[in-house]
């Protein structure tokens, strides 16, 4: 009977196309909007899933202060102490590669005017493994022509910001003071000096973006050369470590944690799982925000069946009339006006998802084409197979329940009334 | 046989604050295969009676019974059941359901007491058949006649086989030359069919083909008069 059921309200709704094409429209818009935005939310959380996945890989993790994932720390670095060698210690480690910083005083060479510039600047320890076995972490550090980035096995060079090396004076091949504690001092010979667009460039290019507070006033100078001038102590910034083969990552940064907790280190090991479950967390509520907005439109819609439908029901006063007459139940009528309205809503939902989906893919290709983003960073389009299904479901819903109350009134109507309405 | 029985039957109407007694005690028996005729002036309670006697309605008061089921005794899904398969009604404005085929009027019924589409299929084309509409199983009722309207009404109104067909001013809004060919064919499938028919009507013409009119004044009878 629901075959024939359906057939009936299909061919009510192909009857009143016009009235039927509005309501369809109304719920198109509201479907199209919840899709649409829900499905940029997914774009942009693939996006940063990726590029999360892209400095992390699948055997990587952080150590960094305790603090770091809180939302006290409003995401800005604090130096922790660490042992290196109970972190090499750990089953399942691999490498692992720090970042220390100081601030040091520092002094170029005599200028034209007689003077020796000199001021206290920021000073970065980079572990050599950090640019061979790490290089996702640093981003490609772009240098000045004729400059060279630090190796394996240097000693007394260093890399500066542009700012520091105007500051001081100094170009490449020249050599400036770095003071460090009590007597320790060195004189470094300038090996590179990063590209000023670099500095201000995007925020996802390693230690000269968003990871640390480096910028154009640093000083970058090679791990072995930092301990020459500090002892190791509460000056990590941050400490990438990479898993041997077969251990999973999560384990490794586990026993990392614990083992240097135990050791009195303020620290937390940080996983790609780690942070993307943050972004899931923070996305997940821009998603819900940006879901509500949209379905304040589908309300609309909904509204919009109702109102059809109460038109439809009246309408047909004398239908209802006649359907009773001859053998109909009450909730024959209701069946047949619930498929209907339901109707309106599953059609009003698929063309509503194809064409939110389109909304969302034409988004992303513009994002991807226009907006010119840093380092390779690409929305991908997302096509929720979840989220399309719930869609229709809902749609369905919606257009079924904004039709219950009218096919009640009309489920409800005495037949001899119905049949007397004119 | 006696196939309805109406026994002292009133109906009350409210309206508004006023109530309105259409039906004062009516007594009326109906046999099987017999043709009633039921004519009145305007306000008499020929409507209501029909509702009455169609299952549509019940009584205030009284006794009523089809086929020995009580009305007033009968749940509303009952009584729809009941109605439908029981009763065939002819309305005086068709009142087909514009946005079906004639074909599509004829099965609902059928729809809805669970008959099989190939069933159905082939008992709706057979009754359009038999009131001459082989060629129009496909039209809507804007695209057909009044005449052909009032005959896939009838076609609908045999669609499940009832026992009576109930005709409420069935030539009312047709032309005499179209009313008469109605009428021929009523009383032919009544005859043909063996059912038992009751038409309400103005028209002395209808009157005509009964066999016994019964008068109505005041929601009683009146006048009782068996056609030779």
């Amino acid at each position: 009977m629901l075959r024939e059921f359906l057939r009936l309200a299909a061919q009510n709704v192909l009857h009143r196309k016009l009235r039927s094409f509005l309501a369809v429209l109304g719920v198109c818009i509201g479907i199209a909007a919840v899709v649409g935005l829900i499905s940029i939310g997914l774009s942009l959380q693939a996006m940063m899933k990726g590029q999360v996945s892209k400095v992390f890989g699948v055997d990587t993790f952080v150590i960094m202060d305790q603090d770091m994932m809180n939302r006290q720390s409003h995401g800005v670095m604090k130096e922790f102490a660490l042992d290196m060698e109970t972190l090499r210690g750990v089953e399942g480690v691999k490498t692992v590669a720090a970042v220390r910083q100081r601030t040091a005083f520092v002094q170029g060479g005599m200028n034209a005017e007689g003077k020796m510039p000199q001021g206290f600047m920021p000073v970065m320890g980079l572990s050599p493994e950090l640019l061979t076995e790490f290089s996702a972490f640093t981003g490609d550090l772009a240098l000045e022509p004729g400059g060279r980035n630090i190796q394996v096995g240097d000693v007394e060079v260093a890399v500066l910001g542009a700012d520091v090396a105007e500051r001081l004076g100094v170009g490449v091949g020249a050599s400036f003071l770095v003071a460090g504690e009590g007597k320790n001092e060195i004189r470094a010979t300038v090996i590179g000096i990063l590209a000023a667009s670099e500095e201000d460039g995007g925020d996802d290019r390693g230690f000269s973006g968003g990871m640390s507070s480096a910028s154009g006033d640093t000083v970058y100078i090679p791990y072995a050369t930092m301990d020459r001038l500090w002892p190791e102590g509460n000056d990590f910034l941050v400490t990438a470590v990479k898993t041997l083969p077969g251990y999973e990552v999560d384990d490794v940064a586990d026993r990392a944690e614990v083992a240097l907790k135990a050791e009195g280190s303020r620290v937390t090991a940080i996983t790609s799982g780690d942070i993307t479950d943050v972004i899931d967390e923070m996305l997940g509520y821009i998603n819900i925000f940006l879901g509500g907005l949209a379905a304040i439109s589908l309300v609309v819609g909904g509204v919009g069946v109702m109102n059809t439908m109460f038109t439809s029901v009246l309408e047909r006063t004398k239908d209802i009339g006649v359907m009773k007459a001859v053998g109909a139940k009450n909730r024959h009528i209701l069946a047949i006006f619930l498929i209907e309205s339901g109707l309106i809503g599953m059609f009003g939902g698929l063309v509503g998802t194809v064409f939110g989906l389109g909304l969302s893919a034409v988004v992303c290709w513009a994002l991807n084409t226009f907006a010119n983003m840093p380092g390779g960073v690409s929305f991908p389009f997302v096509a929720s197979p979840g989220l399309i299904v719930v869609t229709l479901l809902g749609a369905f819903a919606i257009g079924a329940v904004s039709g219950l109350w009218p096919a009640r009134r009309g489920a409800r109507m005495p037949v001899v009334d119905a049949l007397r309405y004119e | 046989m006696r196939l309805l029985h109406l026994e002292g039957v009133t109906k009350d109407y409210a309206l508004g604050k006023t109530i309105v007694r259409a039906l004062r005690g009516l007594d009326l028996s109906i046999e099987t295969g017999e043709i009633l005729a039921i004519m009145g002036p305007s306000g008499s309670g020929k409507s209501t009676l029909m509702h009455i006697l169609g299952a549509l309605d019940t009584p205030t008061d009284g006794t009523a019974s089809l086929e020995g089921h009580d009305l007033l005794k009968l749940s509303e899904n009952d009584l729809v059941t009941l109605r439908g398969r029981k009763v065939g009604f002819v309305f005086q404005t068709f009142n087909l359901i514009q946005a079906l085929t004639a074909q599509q009027n004829v099965e609902l019924p059928m729809i809805f007491l669970g008959v099989k589409r190939r069933d159905r299929l082939e008992r709706a084309r057979y009754l359009l058949e038999k009131v001459g509409l082989g060629d129009r199983v496909a039209h809507r009722p804007n695209e057909l006649s009044g005449g052909e309207r009032q005959r896939v009404a009838i076609a609908r109104a045999l669609a499940n086989d009832p026992e009576i067909l109930l005709a409420d001013e069935p030539t009312g809004n047709l032309d005499s030359e179209t009313g008469a060919t109605i009428l021929d064919l009523l009383k032919r499938l009544s005859v043909d069919q063996g059912k038992t028919m009751i038409l309400i009507t103005h028209d002395p013409d209808a009157a005509a083909i009964a066999h016994r009119v019964v008068r109505l004044r005041d929601g009683r009878v009146v006048q009782e008069v068996r056609n030779a």
